[in-house]
C-alpha cells in the first residue's frame, strides 16, 4: 500500500501554490542559468584544450629587430625547442580605426580551427579571425585591403594564440571591435613592404614535461639570444600572453565563482523551505502528534514534510536543466562567441554541471531541511498534541523598554519571527549586492576612464623600433619589469618610465637617483605602497633586480609605472645615456613607419573601458532583473509566512475591536520596519563586499581600477528594495483585510 | 490482549513544585473488555492514558500488553508499540484536514500488515457515502466516526479513547458510544475510555475511578446497560 500521506504532498503544494511557485521560479532560474553556464563553460574549456593540443599553441614568442641567426635556431633545436619564424605586419587604419595584425603563413605552431571556408592557397588568399570578421561584417569571398594590399577572404578561423583579442598585452580589457588578426600565405606575405615587417619567433617545447622547468629553460634561451647579439624587442611566455592565457584564467575563475554563487543561493532557498516547513509543522502540530501517537515514526514524519521541498526541487532541476540545455545554451554560447575567439564548441555533457545543478540542489535541500526537521520533530507526540513545541525550559520573556503598546507589540512580532526575518535579511543583502554590481559597475568604469583622461598628459604615444627624434615629440625610455605581489600571489607588470628632466608632460620631478623612484597612483594603490616604502622590481630579461625607495606618488592613472630621470634609468639598465624608445606628443608626428613599432592615441587608451562595458552590458542587466526578482519573491514568501502564522491573532484583534487597517498595521508594520532597517543596514555590508569583490578582480587584471560608487547607487538600491517591499505589502494589506473574524470564534482545543 | 498496569508512578515539576500525579497505579484489564476510567479534572486519568498509549513515560512502573512491556523502551520501540498494539481516539478528532475520510482511515491502514477492509469499515461507521469528503464537510459526529475508523483500521488490540464524546451533543454522543460498543462486539478489542461523564460507566465491563493520582475504585460492572439506553 502506498503511503496515503503522500497524497497530502500535492495538496500542500496546491494550497500554498503562491509560495511554492515563487521558490520554484527562483530555483528553476538558478538551475537553468547555472546549467547553461556550466555546460557552456565546460564545453568551451574542452574545445579550448583540444585546440591547444591539435593546433600546437606556442609556449612563448620573442620579437627582434632583425632576422634570427642560424646559430640560435640550431641551439634551440639542440635543446628540443621547436622554433618557427612567424613575422607579421600591422595595419593600423583598417576600416578607419581598426588595428589588424597580419601574420605570415604558419605551418608548425599556433595553427587554427576553421569555422568557414578553406586555408590560404594563393598569394591573394587571406584567412581572418571569425570574431573580427563578424564585427566588421566580412564574409568568405569578400575582398579586404590591408597595408595597401588587396586579398580575398578564403576562410574564417580561430587562431590558437588569439583566443582573446588584446590589442596590447598591457591592456586591461580585450578589444573585439577595433582589433583583428589575419594570416596570408608565404607568397601573399612577401607582397608587403619589408619595412613594415616585425620579426617574430614562436617556440614550443617538444616534450610537454619541459614546461615544469620553464624558468630554467627561459634563462637558457635568453642567454643564447644575448650571446648571439640578438636585440630583443619583446619576450613573452604563453602564460603571460593575455591573448592566450586570459580566457583560460577567466574561465578558470568564472566556474568556481559561479559555483559559489549557486551554492549560496541554494542554501538561502533551503532555509526558505525550512521556514515554510517549520511553519507547517507549527500549524499541523496536532496532526503530527496524532500521527506519531498512532505509530508513525519520526523519520516517516521527516520524510513526509521533506517531500514538498524535494518535489519542488526535483521539478525545478528537471525543468531548469531542460531549459538550460535548450533555450539558454545558445545565448550563453553567443556570449562566449561574441567575446572570445573560441574554436567551434561541441556541447558536451558535463557531470560537474549535472552535479551542481541537479544533485547539489537536492543534497543541500535534504541536508539543511532534514537537520532542521529532525530537530523540530524531536519532541514527543504529547507535546505536539498539546501544541507545546518549545524545547527545554520555558524561554524567559525578553524585557522591552517602556515604549507604546503598539511598538512593543511590533517588537514582539519581530522576536517571534526572527528566523523568517533573518533569512529575509540575507536575501536582501544578496539581492542588493547583485543590484549594486549591476548598477555600480558602469559609474565605476566611467570614473576609471575619467581618471585616466584627466591625468593623461599626452595625446599620442609612439613606441619605436629604433631611436628617432622629432621636434614635437618628447623622448621617453620605457622598460617592462615586474614585482611580486604577496597579496595577489602573482607577478604584477610595471612600466619603468625614464622621462626628461624638464618634461613638457610630467609636472613632477622624476627621481634622479638610481635607488629612488616616483610611482604612479595606481601602482601605489594596487601594491599598497606609500612614500618611504621599499619596492623591488624584477627584470626578467636581464635577470636582475632593482630596489627603490618610493620618493613620491604622482597623478598618472593610465598604468602602473615607476618614473625616473631618463639618464638615470639608462644608467641603471646599462644603456647609452641618451637612449629612448618612445616619443610622447600632443599632435600626430610625422615619423617613418619603419621606425614605429606601434602607436597609441588617447582614444585607444580610453576606449578600453567602453569595451568592458559593452562586454558586461547584458550580464549586468540580468543581474539587475535577477536581484529585483529575488527581492520580491523572497519578500513575498517570508512576509506572507509571518501573516499566515499570525492569521488567528489578527482575527482576534478584529474581534477585540481593531479595524482591518489597525490589526494589519500591528503585524505589517513590524515587517515594514524590519525590511527598511535590513535594506539600510545591508548597504554598508554590500559596500564592504563590493569593495572585496573589486579587490579580487583587481588581482585578476593587469591594471588598477580605483573603487568608486556614487551616492545615487546606494539610494537606488534602497529605493528598489523598499519599493519592491511596498508592492508586496499592498498584496498583504488585502490579505489581512480578508482574514475573517469567524476564525477567532471557532471552537479550539 | 490483556492490559496490565504495574505500580506506575509519575511526577511533574522539580524541587518544591514537584507533584506526584500518579501514585502507584496497579490494575488489569482483560482482553476484550470495555473499561471506563472516570475521575475529576487533575485526578491523573489523562496522564495514565498517555502512559498506556506510550506517548508519555512513567517515572517508575510499567505497562504490559501481551508480551510487550513499556519499561525502558526506547523512542523507536515505543513507536513500534503504538503501531502494533494501539488505536487512539481524541476528543477533538484530530483528522488531517486535507485528506478525505477514506484517506484519513488509510493513514493508519498503511501502518498495519493486516488492516481491516476499509470499505467494510466505512459501512460499519456509516461513512461510506461520505468517504470522499474532507473533514471540514462533515458534522462533529461524523468526524469522530472517522477518527474511530482511523484508530480501528489497523485492528489494534487496545483502543484508547480520550473523552470521545467531549465535543459532541447528547444524541451524537450516544451514537458514538453505540458505535464503540458495536466495534467491541465485532472486533473484540480491549477499549479504554477516559471520560468525565459518569453515565458512560454503565456500558463498561470494568470501571476505574481515580482521585489524586490513585485508583480509588476498580470493579466489574454486573449490570451493563447498552449504549443506546444510556441517559444523562
Amino acid at each position: 500500500m502506498r503511503n496515503p500521506l503522500n497524497k497530502r504532498v500535492f495538496r500542500e503544494i496546491k494550497e500554498n501554490a503562491g509560495k511554492y511557485i515563487g521558490i520554484f521560479l527562483i530555483l528553476a532560474c538558478i538551475i537553468f542559468v547555472g546549467s547553461a553556464f556550466m555546460v557552456t563553460l565546460r564545453s568551451a574549456d574542452s574545445s579550448l584544450k583540444r585546440q591547444e593540443e591539435n593546433c600546437m599553441v606556442e609556449d612563448g614568442y620573442f620579437e627582434l629587430f632583425e632576422k634570427l641567426p642560424k646559430e640560435v635556431e640550431d641551439a634551440f633545436a639542440s635543446k628540443e625547442i621547436l622554433l618557427e619564424e612567424n613575422n607579421y605586419v600591422i595595419d593600423n587604419e583598417f576600416m578607419g580605426d581598426t588595428k589588424v595584425v597580419v601574420y605570415d603563413e604558419r605551418k608548425l605552431i599556433d595553427l587554427y580551427d576553421f569555422f568557414e571556408g578553406e586555408d590560404v592557397k594563393s598569394e591573394n588568399d587571406i584567412i581572418l579571425d571569425r570574431l573580427f570578421a563578424a564585427n566588421h561584417n566580412i564574409k568568405v569571398g569578400d575582398a579586404v585591403k590591408l597595408c595597401d594590399e588587396e586579398f580575398k577572404v578564403s576562410g574564417l578561423v580561430s587562431f590558437a594564440d588569439y583566443t582573446s583579442l588584446f590589442k596590447s598585452n598591457q591592456d586591461l580589457v580585450m578589444d573585439v571591435k577595433t582589433f583583428g588578426v589575419a594570416m596570408v600565405s608565404h607568397d601573399g606575405f612577401s607582397r608587403f613592404d619589408e619595412g613594415l615587417l616585425i620579426h617574430r619567433y614562436v617556440y614550443r617545447f617538444n616534450d610537454r614535461s619541459m614546461l615544469d622547468r620553464e624558468d630554467e629553460l627561459l634563462k637558457d634561451m635568453q642567454k643564447i639570444l644575448l650571446e648571439n647579439g640578438c636585440m630583443l624587442q619583446s619576450f613573452l611566455t604563453a602564460e603571460h600572453n593575455q591573448s592566450i592565457s586570459f580566457l583560460k584564467t577567466d574561465m578558470g575563475k568564472d566556474g568556481p565563482m559561479m559555483e559559489v554563487f549557486i551554492y549560496i543561493l541554494l542554501a538561502i532557498i533551503a532555509f526558505v523551505f525550512a521556514v515554510l516547513t517549520g511553519n507547517a509543522i507549527e500549524k499541523e502540530s496536532v496532526v503530527i502528534g496524532t500521527l506519531r501517537a498512532l505509530g508513525y515514526t519520526r523519520w516517516e514524519m521527516v520524510w513526509h514534510y521533506l517531500c514538498p521541498t524535494l518535489l519542488v526541487t526535483l521539478v525545478a532541476a528537471v525543468i531548469g536543466n531542460i531549459l538550460g540545455y535548450t533555450l539558454m545554451l545558445e545565448p550563453f554560447l553567443n556570449v562566449y562567441y561574441s567575446s572570445y575567439c573560441l574554436p567551434p564548441i561541441d556541447i558536451e555533457f558535463s557531470f560537474r554541471a549535472f552535479f551542481i545543478t541537479t544533485i547539489a540542489p537536492i543534497l543541500i535541500m535534504v541536508v539543511i531541511n532534514v537537520a532542521l526537521l529532525y530537530n523540530k520533530l524531536v519532541l514527543n507526540p504529547l507535546k505536539f498534541l498539546r501544541k507545546d513545541l518549545k524545547k527545554g525550559k520555558q524561554k524567559k520573556v525578553v524585557k522591552l523598554p517602556d515604549l507604546s503598546f503598539m511598538n512593543r507589540f511590533r517588537i514582539r512580532v519581530i522576536l517571534q519571527n526572527k528566523v523568517c526575518y533573518l533569512i529575509l535579511f540575507v536575501g536582501i543583502y544578496l539581492s542588493g549586492l547583485l543590484l549594486m554590481f549591476g548598477v555600480g559597475l558602469g559609474p565605476l568604469l566611467d570614473n576609471y576612464v575619467d581618471n585616466i583622461d584627466e591625468t593623461l598628459p599626452y595625446e599620442y604615444q609612439y613606441l619605436l623600433k629604433a631611436p628617432v627624434s622629432h621636434d614635437n615629440g618628447e623622448k621617453v625610455k620605457l622598460y617592462s619589469v615586474s614585482t611580486y605581489s604577496n597579496k595577489y600571489r602573482k607577478d604584477i607588470e610595471i612600466t619603468l618610465m625614464g622621462v626628461e628632466e624638464e618634461s613638457r608632460f610630467f609636472a613632477f620631478d622624476a627621481a634622479k637617483e638610481k635607488d629612488k623612484a616616483v610611482i604612479s597612483e595606481p601602482m601605489a594603490k594596487k601594491l599598497h605602497l606609500k612614500e618611504g616604502d621599499a619596492v623591488t622590481l624584477k627584470d626578467g630579461y636581464l635577470n636582475k633586480e632593482y630596489s627603490f625607495t618610493v620618493e613620491g606618488i604622482c597623478d598618472y592613472n593610465s598604468s602602473l609605472a615607476v618614473f625616473m630621470d631618463r639618464e638615470v634609468l639608462n644608467e641603471l639598465l646599462d644603456s647609452s645615456k641618451d637612449d629612448f624608445n618612445c616619443l610622447l606628443a600632443n599632435e600626430k608626428l610625422d615619423i617613418e613607419d619603419d621606425y614605429v613599432a606601434k602607436y597609441l592615441t588617447r582614444s585607444d587608451i580610453l576606449g578600453a573601458s567602453g569595451q568592458l562595458m559593452d562586454m558586461f552590458d547584458t550580464i549586468l542587466k540580468v543581474f539587475c532583473i535577477a536581484s529585483v526578482a529575488v527581492y520580491m519573491i523572497l519578500m513575498y514568501i517570508l512576509t506572507k509566512t509571518v501573516i499566515e502564522k499570525n492569521a488567528l491573532y489578527i482575527s482576534f484583534m478584529k474581534v477585540f475591536g481593531y479595524n482591518s487597517k489597525e490589526a494589519g498595521s500591528l503585524y505589517l508594520h513590524a515587517t515594514t520596519c524590519t525590511v527598511i532597517l535590513s535594506v539600510i543596514v545591508c548597504l554598508p555590508l554590500q559596500y564592504i563586499s563590493f569593495v572585496a569583490m573589486m579587490d579580487y578582480i583587481t588581482g585578476m587584471i593587469e591594471g588598477y581600477v580605483p573603487f568608486y560608487l556614487p551616492a545615487w547607487v546606494y539610494i537606488f538600491i534602497a529605493v528598489v528594495g523598499i519599493g519592491a517591499y511596498f508592492i508586496i505589502n499592498a498584496f498583504h494589506v488585502q490579505k489581512v483585510r480578508r482574514i475573517p473574524m469567524s476564525d477567532a470564534l471557532k471552537s479550539r482545543e | 490482549m490483556k492490559l496490565k498496569i504495574n505500580d506506575v508512578h509519575k511526577f511533574y515539576g522539580e524541587g518544591d513544585s514537584r507533584v506526584e500525579v500518579l501514585r502507584g497505579i496497579d490494575c488489569e484489564i482483560e482482553d476484550g473488555e470495555i473499561c471506563v476510567l472516570l475521575g475529576p479534572s487533575g485526578s491523573g486519568k489523562s496522564t495514565l492514558l498517555n502512559i498506556i498509549g506510550g506517548i508519555e513515560t512513567a517515572d517508575s512502573g510499567c505497562i504490559d500488553i501481551g508480551d510487550d512491556c513499556t519499561d525502558d523502551m526506547t523512542e523507536a520501540q515505543l513507536t513500534l508499540y503504538r503501531r502494533n498494539h494501539l488505536g487512539f481516539v481524541f476528543q477533538f478528532y484530530n483528522l488531517i484536514p486535507n485528506l478525505t475520510v477514506k484517506e484519513n482511515i488509510e493513514v493508519c491502514a498503511y501502518l498495519s500488515e493486516k488492516p481491516l477492509e476499509i470499505n467494510d469499515l466505512l459501512k460499519t461507521l456509516g461513512l461510506y457515502e461520505h468517504r470522499d469528503k474532507l473533514p471540514s464537510q462533515l458534522s462533529g459526529g461524523q468526524q469522530q466516526r472517522c477518527a474511530i475508523g482511523r484508530a480501528l483500521v489497523k485492528n489494534p488490540s487496545l483502543l484508547l479513547c480520550d473523552e470521545p464524546t467531549g465535543a459532541l451533543d447528547y444524541s451524537t454522543s450516544k451514537e458514538i458510544l453505540k458505535l464503540i460498543e458495536d466495534i467491541n462486539k465485532k472486533y473484540h478489542n480491549t477499549i479504554l475510555i477516559v471520560t468525565h461523564n459518569d453515565s458512560i460507566k454503565n456500558m463498561a465491563n470494568r470501571v476505574l475511578r481515580m482521585r489524586d493520582g490513585k485508583i480509588v475504585k476498580n470493579y466489574e460492572n454486573e449490570a451493563i446497560i447498552p449504549a443506546s439506553d444510556l441517559e444523562w
